[in-house]
């Protein structure tokens, strides 16, 4: 009996609050008193961020210019569209439009483009990073992924490589304000469109050769699809050509939805910092780019912008139903509750 | 075995039927389409805060991953009914655990060293540095957790489960046991009973000895005399009541 006990203590876990699960706990209950001002508290948040997301989206100013041209709609630009659908690049026609009110700066300049799927898969796959990255054996060894357009048919690596940077967007466009009765050019700012860690990170050049960045994507080509090598995206400026060319970066973050816009410019500059007068303008376009093969739409669209980004009505107004739905369900909770206490108290009597 | 009935839901497979299979395929649905077309909604044609891209698909995923992940802590911490520090640590540090890897894998660091794996490079920084982005998430989690919140009340004052009532009749003892305490020590100072008759809570023997059938309605009706039996006890002050059996 001794020897019994004896073995039993051995095995006797300790006696402390963690072993013997006697942690102080906080047990909460789903009650009347809990769920209930949460719910009116919860609809009445949801309401005032509502307003203010609506408030707003509705301060933010927006035009969009349809430039397709698609044929038989007597547009400005139906023979460019005309000429793409033929083959022919390089085309230029210019819309003319009003500006209602005046725009506060600084401007966005966006051009959107529909049913473009930049998130099917097997195009979304098709790039290089290590390539894009400065990587050199990337340039003369660009990764599987992107082929078909990975090499060219003599066997010369391109660069950059895949399908995305070869549908790159090659429409620009030009921007004149009237006044005196001559249209004078609005400048276009076209840096700081990508984000810092796309253009200083992601994206570098590979390393000058001699100074020259020609050389250093010597024993490469350009994508099928473009007029000119990577190099001589902007030869002005070295520090916006090559792979670290802004508009090449923002192309390259693929959307996520077929529909979707994409920064092109800022009007912040000169006489039109603080942002675009009331009046008319034209717009000067090198329509270069197809789209009417898929039935797509290209848009230009100025917008200013706000705390929440541009404009969305969708977020405010999505806030509001939830937040009188919310309201809504409390009120009929409350109703239910008091109508099933007095009934279960008249029960128990 | 304090409260044996306890043991009836698991016998008769009242917690997992088809019944409540279908009601939680029902709430993954429609947590996934809250989850998807809320992002969607917002994400549809709109730009950052600074003009910049935020529509791009990386920071989709991003943004839909973050409400998933917190959907599903706030899920866990409705079902969790007994918060001890070790719950607390786990779960607030599973949601802290998966920020630190999200930064991690969209670090420049390991950019550098993988290029090719870690394609998403900065993308952390840049969309969950938007407003609008943790506005979507917020509207997302309100969104698939309310609904829970709601049917869960309803069905806890409407027809609450024998586990429900057991926890009210928990809560209530415990709000009235420090009292009681007091009481007992001051009462049993000047009195001469044995403690048999007062350190017992009234158990199973008015049951037995009624020779009642127990079924769901009659042990609910129970529970509700017990839980008004037991109040009446510890409310009254006379020192003389006692417990009838």
């Amino acid at each position: 009996a001794m020897a019994g006990i004896g073995a039993l203590s051995g095995n006797k876990p300790d006696n402390t609050a963690f072993t013997q699960q006697r942690l102080p706990a906080w047990q909460p209950l789903l009650s009347a008193g809990t769920a209930l001002p949460l719910f009116f508290c919860a609809g009445l948040a949801c309401l005032a961020v509502g307003l203010g997301l609506h408030f707003s989206s509705d301060t933010i100013r927006e035009l969009e210019l349809d430039y397709t041209g698609a044929p038989g709609s007597g547009h400005n630009c139906s023979r460019c569209a005309n000429a793409s659908l033929a083959g022919a690049g390089g085309c230029t026609c210019s819309l003319r439009f009003e500006l209602p009110e005046r725009f506060p700066g600084p401007v966005c300049l966006y051009y959107q483009l529909s049913n473009y799927y930049q998130n099917h898969r097997r195009y979304s796959v098709s790039r290089d990073d290590r390539q894009l990255s400065g990587d050199a054996s990337g340039l003369s060894n660009p990764a599987t992924e992107c082929s078909p357009f990975r090499t060219d048919p003599r066997g010369i690596p391109i660069a950059p490589c895949g399908a995305i940077a070869n549908s790159l967007f090659n429409d620009t466009f030009a921007l004149y304000h009237l006044a005196n009765g001559t249209f004078y050019p609005v400048p276009l700012d076209n840096r700081g469109i990508s984000w810092w860690t796309d253009s200083n990170i992601k994206f570098s050049n590979p390393e000058l050769i001699n100074g020259s960045l020609e050389t250093a994507f010597k024993g490469t080509t350009k994508p099928p699809n473009w007029p000119h090598a990577a190099y001589m995206l902007d030869m002005g400026n070295l520090n916006n050509t090559g792979f670290i060319n802004e508009d090449f970066i923002v192309w390259m973050r693929t959307a996520a939805l077929p529909t979707f816009r994409k920064l092109y410019r800022r009007v912040h500059e000169g006489n039109f910092s603080s942002g675009l007068p009331q009046g008319t303008y034209r717009l000067d376009i090198t329509y270069n780019y197809p789209v009417l093969s898929f039935q797509g739409t290209k848009k230009v669209i100025f917008s200013t912008v706000s705390w929440m980004g541009g404009k969305n009505p969708f977020l405010g107004i999505v806030y509001l139903i939830f937040g009188s739905a919310c309201i809504l369900t409390g009120f009929v909770m409350l109703a239910v509750h008091i109508k099933f206490q007095k009934q279960n108290q008249m029960d128990v009597e | 075995m304090d409260y044996a009935k306890l043991y009836e839901p698991g016998q008769l497979n009242l917690l997992f039927n088809k019944h409540t299979f279908f009601i939680c395929i029902a709430h993954g649905v429609y947590t996934s389409f809250a989850l998807f077309f809320i992002p969607y909604g917002a994400f549809y044609n709109t730009a950052g805060e600074d003009g910049k891209h935020i529509a791009d698909y990386q920071s989709f995923a991003v943004t839909v991953a973050t409400s998933l992940v917190i959907v599903v802590s706030v899920q866990i911490a409705l079902d969790t009914s007994y918060w001890t520090a070790i719950n607390r640590f786990f779960i607030l540090g599973s949601i802290a655990v998966y920020f630190a890897i999200l930064f991690a894998m969209h670090s420049d660091g390991i950019f550098v060293i993988f290029p090719n794996h870690f394609p998403f490079v900065g993308n952390a920084r840049n969309s969950l540095s938007q407003i609008s982005v943790w506005l979507v998430i917020l509207l997302t989690t309100v969104v698939s957790v309310m609904p829970v919140i709601t049917f869960r009340f309803l069905k806890e004052d409407l027809n609450p489960t024998l586990t429900d009532q057991v926890r009210k009749l928990q809560k209530a003892r415990r709000k009235q046991k420090p009292l009681q305490n007091y009481m007992r020590r001051v009462y049993r100072r000047n009195s001469r009973r044995s403690a048999y008759a007062f350190s017992h809570q009234e158990g199973f023997g008015e049951l037995i000895t009624s020779g009642k059938n127990i079924t769901m309605h009659n042990s609910i009706s129970w529970i509700e005399n017990l839980r008004k039996k037991t109040a009446e006890t510890v409310n009254s002050f006379s020192s003389d009541r006692t417990v009838k059996l």
